[in-house]
């Protein structure tokens, strides 16, 4: 007590040059939970996207992961309805699963044949309702929220296309896609032109096709897939809306349909598999607990089928990735302010050691011990860090406060939409106290230095410093 | 050095006692000797003041009593204990609980009132709040303080500030009191006061003091008087006796 004491006045005692330590480690602290705060709001938004969009686990073919991109039908789940029902069924998970519905992929081309154009996509049937349903998903009560799955309550035979496939397939026009450009007709040159008769031919062949391409026709297109059984199968679809799925190259090839509608598509008459089988839970925390309930399950289908469950890190690389480089620029930033901090600190206590030198000499003369000495400027080092690193919390709040009530946006990438710009500081208590924790330790470090020294200072030198 | 701890049984004889003590000091490549084989007695509640010239060996006297430097050769023994014995730690104890030091510019700590500079001793030691809120209002009094004991030094004169000095030298009842030229940055009358006020003290508490100084007219005031000159004892006056070589 009375070492805190005598720090806390030797601390008064040289206001303006505590001031300028405290703020340049509340500076310092502010910028690392203000960067924090940000990086924090990616992961929570990158986290709920992928929830939102395919769920916490997927029960898939064990090789489905790594193979079912080139051959989607030959890694499919048979007995789906089976085993959601007894995920359904199990008296943890039941309480746990918010969502659970099968996915189908497949590949295939789709054409709009009015305009003469078609493009290699990759299909997803889904069962609409529990999209939308996957859609609210907020666990982290974050601004942002997905727009409605247009698909619910759509036709049979409708479907949604990124905005590349529409583009490519010229559905913007009937699709009123805003920012899609059409591209201009080529003229032919002199050399290209076909002789007369043949081009009369050509014009008469086009006018049925003209015909065809009425008002109930617009946004029309085929997608042609290969059936499990390796024969081709075309499927008609009504393009309801073109939604942009955030990267080119998904955007360029993505199509969803009704489950049943690709179901028809891939399997005919034959009894319907998936591709796997989404699972979201009320919570993220409770992943683990749920990968433990579900393995049993899933060991009931393993002598026809094997099966595997995956969790959505593992599905979506890019959101570890993009949180570890976070992460690792988080850690570099704490290591920058931290060696400044370290300086700071220890140039003050250093200048603090020298004036008070002959202070220190009476003190050690009058029975102080030299742990004492230590102790007492080691004392002052981490009140400068307790202080400073409260106070940039403090500020941190302050500013993290200002900022998420402006309204500013960010593109995040792969994102559709414009995202708000949150600094997420308030509630994360574990960053706040680390960066507190951490800045005191490093503040403790660097006045232990000018501690040592002036503990081992003789006593008899100490006196007579002038 | 060996972790032997002070003696803490009563002692009755000299308070403290140099034996043969030698000191030179090294600058450099400059060897400057500045006590050559010294042999002192300090009397239990004896005023005794060390008298020379500057560079005499005054201080560095002072700071062997005070067991805060060790000589090149010879024994220190204070309050009957080898002090050259001692660790750091134990000899931080022994000084905590022996000697009290009264500096020349004073040394208060500046962010301490009167009352916490004489208190700050007590603490050390681990004195109870009910000693210490029994024994430094005592000893304000006694140095004629009372009514400024929640002053900072930076509020008081230098003989107020001597006397808040020499109040915490006391207030341990230490079994000596180094006094290091305690009058030098006070003007002659100040330097009287304390003086007198440090005369009455050794009466009063029975503690012995030793200082220095180069002011002849000191000498009134000592039980005991130590002449000095370049490191070496030239004549020592006991108060009733012929002074002696």
């Amino acid at each position: 007590m009375m070492t805190l004491s005598l720090a806390v006045r030797n601390l008064l005692r040289n206001r303006r040059r505590s001031l300028a330590t405290l703020l340049a480690m509340a500076i310092g602290s502010t910028s690392i939970l203000l960067f924090g705060g940000y990086s924090a709001n990616i992961n929570y938004t990158m986290h709920t996207e992928y929830v939102q969009s395919g769920g916490h686990l997927q029960i898939q073919h064990r090789d489905f992961y790594l193979y079912g991109s080139g051959n989607p039908t030959a890694y499919a789940i048979a007995d789906y309805t089976k085993i959601i029902a007894d995920i359904k069924n199990d008296a943890v998970l039941k309480d746990m699963v918010q969502v659970i519905t099968p996915t189908l992929q497949f590949g295939g081309i789709a054409g709009n044949y009015a305009a003469g154009v078609s493009r290699t996509i990759v299909g997803n049937g889904l069962v609409a309702k529990d999209i939308n349903q996957m859609r609210r998903w907020n666990d982290f009560n974050l601004r942002t929220g997905s727009p409605p799955f247009a698909l619910e309550g759509a036709a049979a035979d409708a479907a949604i296309v990124g905005t590349g496939v529409a583009r490519v397939l010229l559905l913007c026009e009937a699709l009123k896609i805003a920012n899609c450009p059409t591209p201009e007709a080529e003229t032919p040159s002199d050399g290209d032109k076909l002789p007369d008769d043949i081009a009369q031919l050509g014009s008469l062949e086009s006018q049925p096709a003209s015909k065809t391409t009425n008002a109930n026709d617009a946004g029309r297109i085929e997608v042609l897939a290969g059936t499990a059984k390796g024969a081709p199968n075309v499927a008609s679809l009504k393009v309801i809306r073109a939604e942009e799925q955030g990267f080119k190259e998904l955007d360029e090839i993505y199509i969803m349909m009704h489950l049943a509608q690709a179901q028809q598509l891939i399997y005919g008459s034959t009894p319907p598999k998936v591709s796997s089988i989404i699972l979201q839970l009320s919570h993220s925390e409770q992943i683990p607990q749920a990968l433990e309930r579900i393995q049993p399950i899933l060991a009931k289908y393993s002598k026809t089928q094997p099966l595997a469950v995956l969790d959505f890190k593992t599905l979506n690389p890019f959101y570890v990735q993009t949180i570890q480089m976070f992460d690792t620029i988080f850690g570099f930033i704490f290591a920058l302010i931290g060696a400044i901090v370290l300086f700071t600190v220890g140039n003050t206590m250093n200048t603090a050691v020298v004036e008070r030198t002959v202070e220190i000499g009476t003190l050690r003369a009058i029975g102080l011990r030299r742990a004492g000495i230590r102790q007492l400027f080691v004392t002052e080092g981490a009140l400068l860090g307790l202080t400073g690193a409260l106070l940039g919390v403090i500020l941190a709040l302050v500013v993290s406060g200002i900022v998420n009530q402006m309204g500013l946006t960010w593109a995040a990438p792969g994102s559709v939409v414009p995202l708000p710009l949150t600094l997420t500081v308030w509630g994360e208590y574990k960053m706040m106290v680390g960066t507190t924790v951490g800045l005191i330790c490093i503040a403790i470090l660097s006045a232990w230095v000018p501690a040592y020294r002036a503990a081992q200072l003789k006593v008899v030198d100490a006196l007579r410093h002038v | 050095m060996s972790d032997k701890e002070p003696d803490n049984t009563p002692y009755q004889g000299p308070v403290a006692l140099l034996t043969r003590v030698e000191k030179t000091y090294h600058m450099d490549s400059v060897s400057v000797p500045v006590i050559k084989g010294v042999d002192i007695l300090v009397r239990p509640a004896c005023f005794t003041v060390l008298l020379g010239p500057s560079g005499s060996g005054k201080t560095t006297l002072l700071n062997m009593f005070g067991c805060i430097d060790k000589p090149d050769a010879g024994e220190v023994m204070v309050a009957g204990c080898n002090v050259g014995e001692l660790s750091d730690d134990a000899l931080s104890d022994f000084r905590a609980k022996n000697i009290g030091f009264i500096f020349q510019n004073f040394n208060l700590l500046p962010v301490l009132s009167a009352y916490e500079n004489i208190e700050y001793p007590l603490l050390l030691t681990g004195a109870s709040a009910k000693t210490r809120a029994d024994r430094v209002p005592k000893l304000l009094e006694a140095v004629g303080l009372a009514d400024k004991a929640h002053h900072l030094p930076g509020q008081l004169s230098g003989g107020q500030r001597q006397r808040v000095a020499i109040a915490r030298a006391l207030v341990r009842k230490p079994k000596l009191v180094i006094a290091d030229e305690p009058t030098a940055n006070l003007d002659s009358e100040t330097g009287a006061a304390i003086l007198g006020l440090m005369r009455r003290m050794v009466d009063r508490f029975q503690i012995s003091f030793i200082f220095s100084s180069h002011d002849s007219d000191v000498i009134s005031a000592a039980d005991d008087t130590i002449f000095l000159k370049d490191g070496r004892i030239r004549g020592i006056k006991r108060k009733g006796a012929e002074a002696s070589p």
